[in-house]
């Protein structure tokens, strides 16, 4: 594969990394254990992108790979230290967690996620994005039929969790 | 719906995240090798195929000849030798088949599928070997206790029934033995995905 291509495809994530981080924040509990699934994942998408032809769209491709890697393929490794050693030159953006609302209502939000089921996750998140029945039947490989059925279900257990 | 509606705006508005990778960080990662769990399914199934196989190397074949002669068993196995490498061949591209199929981008139902379906190939194939195995078994003990030389050798005391019992009950207890163990190892590695495969059929 040419340098070029490769390029390519680092730019293009480098940009769309917000889903991934999404995915690996509702999938993980701990920094570590993050930076770690969003490495599985890029290399899963590396892997699968000369196969991406664009039928598409790039986001929903990414979705596609980064639940799959979620679900299915990633195990937790002990590489974990090895992990934090390459990103010495990592750039964190100021850490603001507590100080307003917002913030703690979104860590609620990924914690009530988290403590979903592996599909229930994807669900959620989904159901978050907003994506419609259609995307997220292409996504999970569910009838949309389907789909809706579970987008119910999933919105009471949201809402079980978080008002009780 | 309108606290759903809230979490929804909570979820949009959400800042990006505090962690965030650089074009060069995400370059390292391309080239690092993947701790999936394919390579995993790879490794252990073929293990899976050279297990039963091994032991097979390390047998002294002049004299398991001459066993086998004086039992009468060379045509026995010579027969169930031919058997057991086609079988082998056709598990060996079945399993080939159905890993090619194993991609990440196809949806999750589909990953899952593939994923259980390829390990399904390997675990069809230990349990052939252990039903071949229980069937040689029997076959050559068969052949065994009525050859010349086994009935020459018993002491007049020691019955049939009770050489054929012995027998039976080891055997039975290896082979499930080994079915336990097996299942064990299965269950570790799949596990999780069959609870999402079921939950997603729901």
């Amino acid at each position: 594969m040419t340098k070029e291509f490769e390029q390519q495809f680092v730019s293009e994530l480098e940009k769309n990394q917000g889903i991934i981080h999404k995915v690996c924040r509702s999938y993980t509990n701990n920094e570590t254990a993050h930076k770690d699934l969003f490495q599985e994942i890029t290399i899963q998408l590396w892997k699968a992108y000369p196969k991406f032809r664009g039928d598409s769209k790039f986001s929903t491709w990414m979705y596609r790979v980064a639940f799959n890697t979620a679900i299915s393929l990633y195990r937790k490794s002990k590489r974990s230290v090895e992990t934090t050693q390459i990103f010495d030159n990592l750039k964190e953006l100021e850490f603001h967690e507590y100080d307003d609302t917002q913030d703690k209502q979104l860590q609620l939000l990924y914690n009530a996620i988290y403590s979903l089921n592996d599909i229930d996750k994807a669900l959620a998140l989904l159901y978050l994005e907003n994506k419609s029945y259609k995307e997220i039947s292409g996504i999970l490989g569910i009838s949309e039929v389907n789909a809706r059925v579970k987008m119910n279900r999933i919105k009471t257990k949201l809402k079980n969790i978080l008002n009780p | 719906m309108g606290n759903l509606d809230k979490l929804k705006d909570i979820w949009q508005n959400q800042k990006e995240s505090t962690i965030q990778f650089t074009e060069s960080d995400i370059n390292k990662m391309v080239h690092k090798k993947s701790s999936s769990i394919v390579k995993w399914i790879l490794i252990i199934s073929i293990l899976e195929f050279l297990l039963p196989n091994i032991f097979l190397l390390f047998t002294d074949f002049e004299s398991t000849k001459e066993v086998y002669q004086d039992y009468g068993l060379s045509n026995l196995v010579l027969f169930y030798s031919i058997v057991h490498v086609l079988v082998i061949l056709g598990f060996i591209y079945l399993f080939y088949k159905n890993y090619k199929n194993i991609h990440a981008e196809c949806s999750v139902k589909k990953l899952l599928q593939s994923i259980l379906k390829t390990r399904k190939t390997v675990k069809y194939y230990v349990y052939y070997n252990l039903i071949m195995a229980a069937i040689i078994g029997v076959h050559m003990f068969y052949l065994i206790f009525n050859s010349q030389i086994f009935i020459e050798k018993l002491p007049e005391n020691v019955s049939m029934l009770a050489v054929w019992s012995i027998s039976l009950v080891i055997l039975s207890i290896a082979v499930l033995l080994f079915w336990l163990v097996y299942r064990l190892i299965y269950g570790v590695l799949l596990n999780r995905l069959q609870k999402n495969y079921i939950e997603l059929q729901k």
